[in-house]
């Protein structure tokens, strides 16, 4: 035991010299050298325990912007009646309901910018800058992003690219932060309303392009029940619950992949993926996903916490 | 008193560390957009990992939709090709490597129909001797 309390103290005293030899060095040039190597690091679970993610798994939930894209090239008409209205931004008071709200409004944005609605743009850009500054994210959303946006909101294009440059911004700063929970939960938000969108355009016009979308979150809620339990909030339990019995709907929802050799361009740097995916999806499950869906959306967005 | 001198540097130095490397990934990550063109509707996030050596894999699961053209962008230090991606479908077949093609920061993926990959990135060993921070970044466009 004595032993091990020694081996402790040195290694505490070693762990601490090598650190600040590598904070010293790391203020200099970023970039190892190539006489470097990874013995001049110190013990791999310190400075694991440092990062956000150390060579883990990452991750990736689809942009909800690329749904919004999806319903209107499908026809359905904009209809403001779907969206969460900008007005109740004020009533959100945790930082919980602010971040899946920022999400909710992000993924509005998005929606009415698809459909050039500039006026009704103007207002989402106000509740979601509103959240985000009193989340903190300000400096995402500084003057002269908010400035571009404004200059481009009838320009879809630009409105679109802005969007999504604006929100990688605020998930960049929130992770250099380390406020990387806040981050899952504005994915989360906008996760779920792009999954309203399109449940609300296949009640409009049934398609099979809408229904298979719809089918097609199985992985990406996959990835959002694993990303909101990685932060051990108990304030999403309930999220994570009802998240929990939407994946056991999902179950049901069958895939058959079928694997076909990709095809390169390298004058273009482009590479085809040619597999295809045959999916299998009941109308009853499509009813059961939107009732679920519609009962975790409004409880975050009627939410006055 | 000695003891708690080292223990307040290790606290700090840990402190300190994690702050730089939080900003190392930072500038990659801001280097990396120019990658994601106009064109390119950002995904809203900044995928990063710290690689401790070039053995050690980030690994991640995303689904790319069918009739979708991405752009996915890989960096890692201040220049271009410092990165190794690969591109797996869910039953492993490999579908792209950049390491086929001189470790090319970005590439583009017509997608015909929707189906769930594997992205995994690396550390070049030849070009990198220690430790890093890989910064993966995702754009679309319909097709």
């Amino acid at each position: 035991m004595a032993m091990n309390i020694k081996n402790f103290k040195l290694n505490s005293k070693i762990i601490a010299l090598c650190l600040v030899s590598m904070l010293i060095y790391s203020c200099g040039d970023p970039k190892p050298t190539e006489n470097e190597n990874a013995d001049d690091l110190p013990d791999t679970d310190t400075v694991k325990a440092l990062a956000l993610n150390v060579g883990g798994q990452l991750f990736s939930i689809p942009s909800p912007m690329q749904t919004a894209l999806l319903i209107q090239k499908s026809g359905v008409a904009y209809d403001k009646t779907i969206l969460n209205a900008g007005g109740k931004n004020s009533q959100y008071v945790s930082d919980y309901t602010k971040a899946l709200n920022l999400g909710i409004y992000g993924a509005d944005l998005g929606y009415v910018s698809m459909y050039n609605q500039t006026q009704d743009a103007l207002g989402y850009l106000g509740a979601v800058k509103n959240l985000a500054d009193k989340i903190g994210v300000s400096a995402a959303f500084d003057q002269s992003t908010m400035k571009r946006i404004n200059d481009n909101i009838s320009n879809k294009d630009s409105m679109l690219v802005l969007v999504g440059v604006a929100y990688r911004a605020t998930d960049s700063y929130l992770k250099t932060n380390k406020r990387t929970e806040i981050s899952s939960l504005i994915l989360t938000g906008g996760w779920i309303e792009s999954m309203h969108f399109s449940i609300s355009a296949y009640s409009s016009k049934p398609t099979d392009e809408l229904k298979y979308r719809i089918a097609e979150q199985k992985q990406a809620l996959g990835s959002i029940i694993k990303l909101i339990n990685s932060h051990n909030l108990p304030t999403a339990n309930l999220l994570v619950k009802d998240l929990e019995e939407l994946a056991k709907i999902y179950e049901g929802v069958n895939f058959i992949y079928n694997f076909v050799e990709p095809t390169t361009d390298e004058a273009k740097k482009t590479t085809y993926i040619n597999s295809t995916t045959e999916i299998s999806i009941s109308k009853a499950q499509i009813e059961q996903i939107a009732a679920k869906i519609l009962a975790i959306r409004n409880n975050i967005i009627n939410a006055k916490s | 008193m000695k003891k708690n001198f080292y223990k307040t540097l290790l606290i700090l130095s840990i402190v300190g560390l994690s702050n730089t490397v939080n900003a190392q990934c930072d500038s990659i990550a801001s280097l990396c957009s120019k990658h994601i063109i106009a064109q390119f509707i950002s995904d809203g996030q900044s995928y990063r990992s710290l690689l401790l050596n070039s053995e050690e894999m980030a690994e991640f699961h995303t689904t790319f939709f069918g009739e979708t053209t991405y752009r996915i962008a890989a960096c890692s230090g201040k220049t271009d090709g410092n990165l190794i991606f690969n591109i797996y479908d869910q039953d492993r077949h490999l579908l792209f490597s950049n390491k086929n093609y001189t470790n090319a920061p970005h590439w583009d993926f017509k997608v015909k129909s929707t189906l769930e990959c594997i992205i995994e990135a690396q550390l070049d060993p030849n070009k990198n001797a220690g430790s890093g921070c890989a910064v993966i970044l995702i754009g679309f466009k319909q097709k």
